[in-house]
């Protein structure tokens, strides 16, 4: 055993019998500890006694290790296998002396079990058999890598030559089977991975094993070999502890002093003090301690949600914003840039005549033959300065990242098809007009429908059938243009007229379909009219009532009113209750509006001013209001104050149409910018929701008398049905969901459809336009 | 009959035609074998064991009540049918193609028709109602309206000197008419006033003393249909109060009941038995009435504005045609709820009339504002029978009174015929 494994040694280092030399291993690192594991002669005895109880086992190592103690000293009379244990386990200095002596004996019993060895594992001669180095990990000169790396090969590293190192023959499957039953020490055999040998553990190694695995100081048998005298208990590697401060309570003191007698004696000096506070308090230099007042105890308040409130200084540091960096110099700060970093002449003078604030560089990069010729940087306390300005002055907030997923802004529609019914195909086509229709209304059942067109004629139509039931041509005469602009049905049940606006003139027209009875009621109540002339007395009129002769051939025709006005009337539009009307002359001016009363045929102009170009005008369905759309807004005004009640603001260039809702609302209004706006009138003069659907100009937009539609028609040829539904509960805002495009009108002379009208019970909705149809869908 | 490769289906043929009944024996048929192959199938079959029987007839093939009329793998596969089992087919004869015979000009658009016997009743949108016979000779043009003629029926029609029949019109009345066949000469015996709209449907009962109409105003009026003294009689009776007013010789008369409940125009009414009348409304609902005591018995909701029906006595159940394509089959008889018991989609506009076989309780026959009457079993839900096309404008009526005629009125002034040979049941 060389001295210089002997100096490494270290008394908590893990011995092993090296069985070959039969010498005890020291080793530096991990790895070693485990190559070192050898095979150790053993007995069956001592195989019985490991697997036998623990405690006994120990008990046993314990005697032995008494009488090794004992032998230390006497260094006589032991037994081989006392000896060989000693040999093992011998880290101590005093073993140490002991161990040349009786290596000789067991390495004659070593040999033996090495023979038997051999003939296990292989024919191959045992390296250990020629090799006497102890330190083992040195004939492998693999490294320290992971030696599965060498699994696949033949060998299993390289001797200090270079040699390789072959793997010791391995059985098959068969031998490792043979081997488990027959060797009664194959439980405790391991392979050492450096060399591929088989090793028997020791004793020793199994009791440091076991102390690993139970958590215990490993090498509690070389440290307390002979101090412990008790290596079953857990405090085998401890002091033994003796507690002498404990928490229990002992009858005996720790001490037994006598108490002293001052103990008994009242305090001379605190008998003192007592006197001196009881002369102040008498004196009033002191004075009690007030008791606390109940006030000041309700006043007892403390901040409940104080933990929330970060104070300033853990705020700043939880929160710390580091200054941002400077740039790193570059290439162009270097004292021996590349030269085209350098400036020309040019260029430098061009630098020095720019603005410092200007100039993309605060320097002029400059070349230096060496280091040692930089000068000192005179502008340093300028940037330093310039620096904790630039941090001082400029405040740093934490940049807030929005994470929003674009497809959560888009509003949840419901599917078209929850939102039935609602018109999806063309059922019918009413041909028969031969010029641009350019409006259409249908008669409160449902029944009938009345078409105006350019080619000058009225056409009434049975809907379920798409049978033209009459046809009503305008004389030309004196009323020159034949357009019809627009014709209105009366929505009162009881009452059959249809306001037809022609030119200058409005004509209103019993139509004689539907119920005889009420076609010939209208007729009589329009007869039996008689003019109350001191009314019109005195007040300007502003529309030439007249009315149609039965004998005159007009009558025929169906016509009983006319309305001469001073300008073209572009729009019709009656009351709810039949009984006003109100038309629309874009170029009358200050009269641009007139509401005419049917029962009493008179007409009045409700505005003295012209506010602007008036689009359309519509009566509100419930409430004594006229809504009047000019190019840009919709002015609300009260008929029975005689006031503006409301201003809504298009954010449109040219409003075309105009519908309101049957609960009055919610309006909804078409442009010539292709838009839709959506007003509901309750919450603000904006439109609530604004469609752009269209390609083209919106020409007509309607709402549904029942059904939670609205529909929109435009010179691109569609009509677009949106379901448009309005709660009762004010909470709530409208749906408002476009539900299907109609197509089927082709456009002609860049007109598409030009008015669109709901059936007043079914969800149809009738279109017509410039290709001289009109179209049913439904 | 295949190679081996193809799969092969077992298939036991059966029929409920006594003289085309073949062996009980299941056959195996490729999978894919169509309706032809099977028809050229039976027919060996039947040459076979009997020569008398004429090869070339043609069959159809039912599975489980419903045509076959895609391969018969396919139908098995969409029916959820395992083609491991023996497969039960019901053959019986093709029904025969109808084919066009006649169309008869009118001058303005046919609204309304309904053939009996030897004679044709056709009422139109000049205000007049005409009868033709059922070969095509114009016999009478009858002015009498005000307005265009909605419907017309004949009350009275098989056999005897005077025929009577009703029409209903847009002016609200409802005319009765006598029609003296030798002197072809016809006269208006009553006048029904009490509509406040057009009055679009009529429905005579089976004893033909009562009749109802449906108009736009909503409304069904309960008239009596009994001859003219016994009319007379009966009004007087009835309303003794009201004086009845006769002017040029015709008598109006008032309705015996009023019924209420629609909220919106009757289109069709059927009489289903002695008291009970079905009516089919724009306000999407079916609803059956007692005549008896003049109360509504229950209520069946659609979806679609109903335009026409038509009840069969054979099957005792509905059929529907609805403002949009589709056809659908109701049973009056279920009172809970609005059941739709099948749907039969192929029209590619308005279904605007439908009306049962008198003779076979599997077919019917629709008219759609897509110019084709179909005629339909109600075992093929998928594809009609067969598709007559001829109009060239909406078909505003179809009617199949006459058995051998199917007769169908349009916007294109005709009124076309197509005979149908169902030899089956024509005789």
């Amino acid at each position: 055993m060389s001295s210089k494994s002997r100096s490494k040694r270290k008394p908590d280092q893990f011995d092993f019998v090296d069985k070959g030399v039969n010498d005890s291993d020291s080793s530096e690192s991990e790895e070693s500890v485990y190559s070192g594991l050898e095979e150790e002669p053993d007995t069956s005895e001592e195989d019985q006694e490991q697997s036998s109880n623990q405690s006994d086992n120990d008990s046993s190592d314990n005697d032995d290790d008494e009488d090794i103690t004992l032998d230390d000293k006497s260094g006589l009379e032991l037994s081989t296998e006392q000896r060989k244990e000693l040999s093992t386990a011998s880290d101590d200095e005093l073993n140490e002396i002991n161990d040349q002596r009786y290596t000789g004996n067991v390495k004659s019993q070593n040999r033996k079990q090495q023979k038997q060895i051999t003939v296990k594992t292989a024919d191959r001669p045992d390296e250990y058999d020629y090799d006497s180095s102890d330190e083992e990990d040195i004939r492998n000169t693999v490294g320290n890598i992971p030696l599965e790396w060498y699994r696949e090969y033949p060998h299993i590293g390289y001797d200090i030559e270079g040699n390789r190192l072959l793997k010791p023959e391995k059985g098959d499957q068969l031998d490792e089977f043979l081997n488990k039953m027959d060797n009664p020490n194959y439980w405790r055999t391991v392979t050492n991975k450096m060399t591929g040998q088989n090793v028997v553990l020791s004793k020793e190694d199994l009791g440091l094993i076991q102390n690993l695995q139970s958590s215990k100081h490993p090498d509690s048998m070389a440290e307390n070999y002979q101090s412990s005298k008790h290596p079953d208990s857990m405090a085998e590697n401890y002091q033994p502890w003796i507690d002498f401060f404990t928490h229990e309570k002992m009858i005996h003191p720790v001490t037994n002093h006598p108490q002293h007698k001052r103990s008994f004696i009242p305090s001379k000096w605190e008998k003192l003090k007592v006197g001196q506070m009881v002369h102040a308090l008498k004196m009033g230099w002191m004075k009690p301690t007030k008791a606390k007042t109940e006030e000041e105890e309700e006043e007892n308040f403390y901040m409940l949600w104080k933990e929330d409130e970060e104070s300033e200084i853990t705020r700043r540091y939880r929160a710390h914003l580091p200054a941002p960096k400077m740039p790193l110099p570059s290439h162009a700060e270097s004292y021996n840039p590349p030269p085209e970093y350098l400036l020309t002449k040019e260029e430098e003078e061009k630098w020095q005549n720019m603005e410092p604030e200007e100039r993309r560089m605060n320097f002029l990069p400059q070349k230096y033959p060496s280091l040692r010729l930089v000068p000192a940087y005179k502008r340093f306390i300028n940037e330093r300065f310039e620096r904790c300005l630039d941090l001082y002055l400029c405040p740093r907030k934490p940049k807030i990242r929005m994470n929003i997923n674009p497809e959560d802004l888009i509003p949840k529609l419901p599917k078209p098809r929850d939102l039935q019914p609602f018109p999806t195909a063309q059922a019918i086509v009413y041909r028969g007009h031969s010029d641009i229709v350019r409006t259409i209304s249908v008669d409160p059942t449902g029944q009938w429908l009345v078409s105006g067109s350019d080619d000058g004629s009225v056409r009434f139509w049975e809907v379920s059938t798409g049978r033209c039931m009459k046809s009503i041509t305008m004389e030309t005469g004196s009323l020159g243009n034949m357009c019809i602009r627009s014709v209105a049905w009366n929505p009162h049940p009881d009452v059959s007229l249809v306001a037809i606006a022609m030119g200058q003139t409005v004509i209103l027209v019993n139509p004689g379909l539907g119920d005889k009875m009420v076609t010939n009621n209208t007729d009589n109540v329009l007869h039996s009219f008689s003019p109350t002339e001191e009314e019109s007395m005195g007040k300007k009129v502003y529309a030439d009532w007249s009315s149609i002769d039965t004998s005159d051939k007009r009558f025929e025709n169906g016509f009983r009113l006319l309305l001469q006005h001073p300008k073209e009337v572009s729009q019709v539009t009656w009351h709810g209750r039949g009984d006003y009307f109100a038309s629309v002359m874009p170029k009358g001016d200050s009269m641009s509006v007139l509401i005419h009363q049917l029962s009493r045929r008179r007409s009045q102009n409700p505005f003295n001013k012209s506010k602007g170009m008036v689009q359309c005008v519509l009566f509100h369905p419930v409430r004594p209001f006229l809504f009047v759309a000019t190019q840009r807004y919709v002015r609300v005004y009260n008929l029975l104050k005689q006031e503006l009640s409301k201003k809504l603001m298009t954010n449109c260039k040219w409003v075309s149409s105009m519908a309101v809702h049957s609960g009055g609302d919610n309006i909804i209004i078409g442009s010539y910018d292709c838009r839709l706006s959506w007003f509901d009138l309750d919450v603000s003069t904006k439109p609530y929701q604004t469609l752009r659907h269209h390609k083209r100009a919106v020409r007509a937009v309607n709402y549904h008398r029942k059904y939670p539609l609205f529909a929109s028609a435009s010179d691109d040829g569609t009509v677009i049905v949106c379901h448009g539904m309005v709660y009762n509960d004010l909470l709530k805002n409208p749906l408002i969901v476009p539900v299907k495009i109609l197509k089927g009108h082709a456009i002609s002379h860049d007109l598409g459809v030009l008015d669109c009208v709901f059936h007043p019970s079914q969800p149809w909705v009738f279109s017509c336009g410039a290709d001289t149809t009109i179209r049913l869908f439904t | 009959m295949a190679d081996e490769n193809t799969p092969h289906v077992q298939a036991k043929f059966f029929t409920k035609q006594s003289q085309y009944s073949i062996p009980d024996t299941p056959y195996s048929v490729p999978a894919a074998v169509g309706t032809s192959e099977l028809s050229s199938l039976i027919n060996q079959i039947l040459k076979g064991s009997d020569d008398s029987v004429d090869a070339g007839i043609e069959f159809d093939f039912l599975l489980d009540g419903e045509f076959l009329r895609v391969p018969l793998d396919k139908h098995l596969e969409n029916r959820g049918v395992s083609s491991e089992d023996i497969v039960e087919i019901e053959f019986v004869e093709r029904q025969p193609a109808p084919k066009p015979e006649d169309s008869l000009l009118h001058d303005d658009w046919v609204s309304c028709l309904q053939g009996c016997k030897e004679c044709i009743l056709s009422g139109s949108y000049d205000n007049t109602v005409r009868i033709w016979t059922t070969t095509g000779a114009p016999l009478l043009t009858i002015p009498g309206h005000s307005a265009p003629v909605k419907c017309v029926k004949w009350l009275s029609g098989d056999g005897g000197p005077t025929c009577r029949f009703i029409s209903g019109s847009h002016d609200q009345t409802i005319l009765i008419w006598e029609w003296h066949r030798e002197e072809n000469s016809v006269e208006c015996v009553h006048a029904c006033r009490g509509h406040a709209g057009s009055v679009d449907c009529i429905a005579i009962n089976e004893e033909r003393d009562k009749f109802v109409s449906g108009s736009w105003d909503k409304m069904l009026k309960l008239w009596s249909a009994a001859a003219v003294a016994e009319g007379d009689q009966e009004e007087q009776l009835e309303a003794p109060t009201k004086k009845q007013k006769i002017s040029k010789k015709v008598q109006t008369r008032v309705p015996v009941l009023t019924l209420s409940g629609h909220t919106e125009g009757i289109s069709a009414a059927e009489w289903l038995s002695r008291s009970e009348v079905c009516t089919a409304s724009w306000d999407h609902t079916l609803r059956l009435w007692d005549m008896e005591k003049a109360t509504q018995t229950s209520q069946m909701q659609g979806t679609k504005v109903f335009l026409d029906m038509s009840y069969s006595l054979l099957n005792r159940q509905i059929v529907t045609a609805s403002a949009d394509r589709h056809l659908r089959l109701w049973d009056p008889r279920t009172t809970d709820g609005a059941i739709v018991k099948c749907t039969y989609t192929s029209h590619n506009g308005w279904v605007s009339s439908v009306s049962w076989s008198p003779v076979n309780q599997y077919l019917f026959i629709s008219g759609s504002y897509d110019t084709v009457m179909k005629l339909w079993d109600t075992r093929s839900p998928k594809a009609p029978l067969y598709n007559m096309s001829g109009h060239e404008e909406k078909i505003l009526a179809v009617d199949w009174s006459i058995p051998s005629l199917l007769l169908s009125g349009a916007a294109d002034n005709h009124l076309k015929v197509f005979q149908y040979n169902d030899e089956k049941h024509g005789t």
